[in-house]
């Protein structure tokens, strides 16, 4: 009667880093500013990974249009350098030891994926993936220790991350390891061109998670309202559920929503279909479930 | 002494005389207050196999050591006597001005005994104790009796306990009411009325000594602060009306006498409705930072303000299959008016429908007691208060009613020990399903809340195992110190390390040293101490079990639907509760954990 559901914690301390800064040249408009689900794609990108960590630094190319976001922006120091240069100024940048590196274009991150990749990394300095017969060093982490060597491969003008990986204690994911958290391998799609861009709109309407929430006490009489419909993107927890949520009755945030949109405030409570109660943000949510948000506090 | 008088009061009804006893310090430091002395009193005056309902009954007021202390939601009081509902322990809280003025007049607990030769109040003012004639008090409400009490004192600053005219006509689910609140469960009102006592006037001027009074402040205002927060917002935003829609979503909400768990017309009913169209006003108890009360709007009558909480609108509303507010709103007043317990009153009329669905009470069913008829639940609470007709045996509560009238009507007698079950259904909360049948005052959700574990996520609630039997214990002990400090059990959750602060808090007003491991084994004490008392009123281990419905009928609506609780299942739950507590396999307490706990041999 109670499905086991997952929980995917993010680590303490870790930092993401997202790399802006390319030319887009094939893509023919900035990438970064590409709408995808309503909101430019960097914002998207920065959004679901703000759910995960603590702290995002974005790396842009100098001059570079970018939207407001909650994020420590750094500029490269010389312009298109390629990702070592990105890597480099975003960890250089971030406050944290271990630091997840990814584009502004990957819409389809996998918090699972990422959670795994993370968890690797005490006994590593590097984890990146190995999808297809490639090495995937824009969605991989770095100990923030490796920075010297990538300034020297800087200064050499050695600008592929991948000959970091022979210097330093790597542990590649392969792809059977990926498809446990990623069976399609979504997290690697980038947007070149026009046609992945499409392609990835589509995939975006397909992949969507829809659910229902519904408001008891408090939470109803706060939003004026008992149910509302959400659409989730691919994957989502609880933790975006709440995000959504906030975004389409703002007034919930404050009493009922954490102000920063990935929890509910002290007192409150989520249940799935009426069944089990969740304790985690992090627990994932399928489509067709109905999200109950009630007091935590029964009785009287 | 500090956070504790030293003395109670004790007044003999029979011969008029009144007299203050000491307290030990080692009583009060090992029983606290509240539930805890009152258990003790009860041991001590009550003799074994004493008939509730006979003079020799005592009926125990307590006090605690926090009460007085400016500490938010302590105003409170406890009434400790045998239950004439059960034959065990009753304990019952109520709270506000009555409480504090308790308090003041400088006594931890007032024991009476006796019988009255004729209808009686007693006022007490400071030293001074005087028994009354109350025969122009005889039929009233607590309310106009209240009213009248202080008008005929002529002084300011006068409370008063009293009981409505169940009280006086001994219905054994009738309530001791103060200010608008009552003891409710377990039928005090019933053995202050058998005493010929139809109130108690205090008044008092002793201020509650504390050994720390900054740090007591500075601790208070951490409890304040936090009162405020989203912790309560339930309680002060909505009330406990709040539980009804959730309960029918999770399909725990006993509708139609336990038939089901979830009430189709449960929209009409919920919190959030009835602050939308029936909302008048937010009030709270003395000095309650919290004020979780909600007062209603009525439509009909008097137009009056009606005060309404989750298990009056369950067992009026759903449990009877009733929808319409009004009705609810009205039978919840005169509840109010006559001083019934709303839980057993619907719980006995819920039963009392039933059998009249089956052919049998013609005069129920002449009097329109059936699912959904509001008419019929009104006259027949105005019958139960008169003790009239059918209401005679509605009186008794639902068991011996159910004992009289027979054929397999017990099967549908929803208690436990002769207690009307709250509006929980057992059978989608396996831990409070547990609680329930083993607490010692009968199906009582105040006395563990074990549904906690249930809605925490941490257990399967539609499934029990004798894990959950270290859950309901410690529930207990937790319940069991809130009562006997007293805190309010909506303060409960705005303390970050329960036992730690609250012994820091207890130690800063006794000026005695507490430590948190010293708080949880004299929780422990004073429950084992309860059912010393019940099993010297020859309570057996088949008293600690659950109605036959909720062991062979399976929930047939709800999220719940198809899930039963098997008679193997809960004696399992029950097994572990034993081994959690260290009870013998039939759950009696051996001489060794006696001595554990350091119970003195005159409570056992």
């Amino acid at each position: 009667m109670m499905p086991l559901m997952e929980d995917r914690s993010s680590p303490p301390g870790a930092t993401a880093i997202v790399l802006a800064g390319g030319k887009s040249s094939r893509m023919g408009t900035p990438k970064a500013l590409l709408l995808f689900d309503g909101e430019p794609l960097i914002v998207h990108v920065v959004t679901t990974l703000r759910r995960l960590f603590p702290e995002v630094v974005v790396v842009a190319a100098p001059g570079q249009d970018l939207p407001s976001m909650p994020v420590t922006l750094v500029r490269d120091e010389v312009a298109y350098q390629g990702p070592v240069g990105g890597i480099c100024y975003g960890l250089r940048a971030s406050g944290g030891n271990v630091s997840f590196v990814t584009a502004c274009d990957t819409a389809f991150l996998s918090s699972r994926l990422i959670s795994h990749l993370l968890a690797q990394i005490p006994q590593h300095d590097v984890v990146v993936p190995h999808w297809q017969g490639r090495l995937q060093p824009l969605h991989a982490v770095y100990r923030r220790s490796v920075l010297p060597l990538l300034e020297g491969q800087l200064a050499r003008g050695e600008l592929r991350p991948v000959f970091l990986f022979d210097k330093v204690p790597t542990r590649r994911i392969e792809e059977e390891e990926i498809r446990l958290f990623d069976p399609e391998g979504w997290s690697f799609f980038n947007m070149n061109t026009p046609d992945d861009y499409s392609e990835a709109l589509t995939r975006w309407s397909e992949a969507s998670i829809p659910c229902t929430v519904e408001l008891f006490g408090v939470a109803r009489l706060v939003a004026q309202t008992r149910e509302v419909s959400l659409v989730l993107p691919p994957e989502a927890t609880c933790a975006e559920m709440f995000a959504a949520l906030a975004k389409k009755l703002p007034v919930l945030v404050g009493p009922v929503i954490s102000p920063d949109r990935t929890r509910l405030v002290d007192g409150y409570a989520c249940n799935v279909n009426g069944l089990q109660f969740v304790r985690s943000p992090a627990v994932s949510i399928n489509p067709g479930d109905k999200l109950v948000i009630l007091s935590a506090d029964a009785g009287g | 002494m500090h956070g504790f008088c030293g003395r109670f009061l004790h007044v003999d009804l029979a011969s008029g005389r009144s007299v203050f006893r000491p307290l030990e310090e080692s009583r009060l430091r090992h029983y606290l207050g509240g539930v805890g002395l009152g258990t003790t009193l009860l041991h001590e005056y009550a003799p074994a196999g004493v008939d509730p309902l006979s003079p020799a009954n005592p009926l125990v007021f307590t006090s605690a050591p926090l009460v007085g202390t400016g500490l938010t939601t302590t105003a409170k009081f406890a009434v400790v006597t045998k239950s004439p509902l059960t034959g065990f322990i009753a304990d019952s809280l109520s709270s506000s001005h009555f409480a504090l003025e308790l308090k003041r007049l400088g006594i931890d607990a007032l024991v009476i005994t006796g019988q009255a030769p004729s209808l009686a109040y007693v006022s007490i003012r400071g030293q001074h104790v005087e028994i009354r004639a109350a025969d122009h008090l005889k039929g009233k409400s607590p309310q106009d009796t209240e009213s009248s009490i202080r008008a005929g004192l002529s002084r300011p600053g006068v409370w008063v306990a009293s009981i409505g005219i169940a009280g006086e006509h001994r219905v054994r689910f009738a309530t001791i009411s103060n200010e608008g609140r009552h003891a409710g469960r377990g039928g005090v009102g019933a053995v202050m009325g058998s005493k010929n006592l139809k109130a108690i006037a205090v008044q008092g001027d002793e201020e509650t000594s504390v050994a720390h009074p900054q740090e007591v402040e500075a601790i208070a205002d951490v409890l304040r602060h936090r009162s405020l927060g989203s912790l309560t917002d339930k309680y002060r935003r909505v009330g406990t009306v709040a539980n009804l829609a959730v309960f029918n979503r999770l399909g725990t909400l006993p509708t139609r006498n336990f038939q089901q768990a979830t009430f189709e017309d449960a929209d009409a009913l919920s919190g959030e409705t009835l602050t939308q169209n029936h909302f008048s006003r937010r009030h709270g108890c003395a000095f309650c930072t919290i004020r979780c009360e909600r007062l209603f709007k009525t439509r009909g009558g008097a137009g009056t303000d009606q005060r309404l909480e989750y298990e009056t609108l369950f067992a009026l509303g759903p449990l009877c299959g009733i929808s319409d507010p009004e009705w609810v709103l009205q039978a919840a007043g005169l509840c109010d008016r006559y001083g019934l317990d709303s839980i057993s009153t619907g719980g006995t009329l819920a039963w009392a429908m039933e059998a009249a669905e089956k052919g049998l009470l013609p005069e129920a069913r002449a009097l329109g007691l059936r699912f959904g008829d509001g008419g019929g639940v009104l006259a027949a609470i105005h019958a139960i208060a008169a003790c009239d007709g059918v209401g005679a045996l509605l009186a008794e509560g639902s068991r011996r009613a159910a004992i009289e009238t027979g054929r397999n009507s017990s099967d549908w007698a929803m208690h436990v020990k002769g207690l009307e079950l709250p509006g929980y259904d057992p059978r989608s909360l396996k831990t409070m399903a547990l609680g329930l049948a083993v607490s010692p005052r009968g199906a009582c959700h105040n006395r563990s809340g074990a549904y906690e574990a249930d809605f925490s996520g941490d257990v399967d609630r539609f499934h029990g195992d004798s894990e959950r039997g270290g859950m309901v214990a410690a529930a207990e002990d937790f319940a069991t110190i809130l009562d006997s400090l007293i805190v309010c059990k909506f303060l409960r959750k705005c303390f970050s390390d329960f036992y730690a602060e609250a012994a820091e808090l207890l130690s800063q007003v006794t000026g005695w040293a507490y430590t948190a491991a010293d708080l949880r084994r004299t929780g422990e004490r004073i429950h084992t101490a309860k059912k010393l008392f019940n099993i010297r009123e020859r309570w057996q281990p088949e008293d600690d079990w659950l109605p036959p419905r909720l062991l062979s009928d399976r929930l047939p609506t709800g999220v719940g639907k198809g899930v039963g609780l098997s008679p193997d299942e809960l004696r399992e739950m029950v097994r572990g509760y034993y081994q959690a507590r260290q009870w013998d396999e039939n759950g009696f307490v051996p001489q060794w954990k006696l001595q554990e706990l350091g119970i003195e041999p005159a409570t056992h």
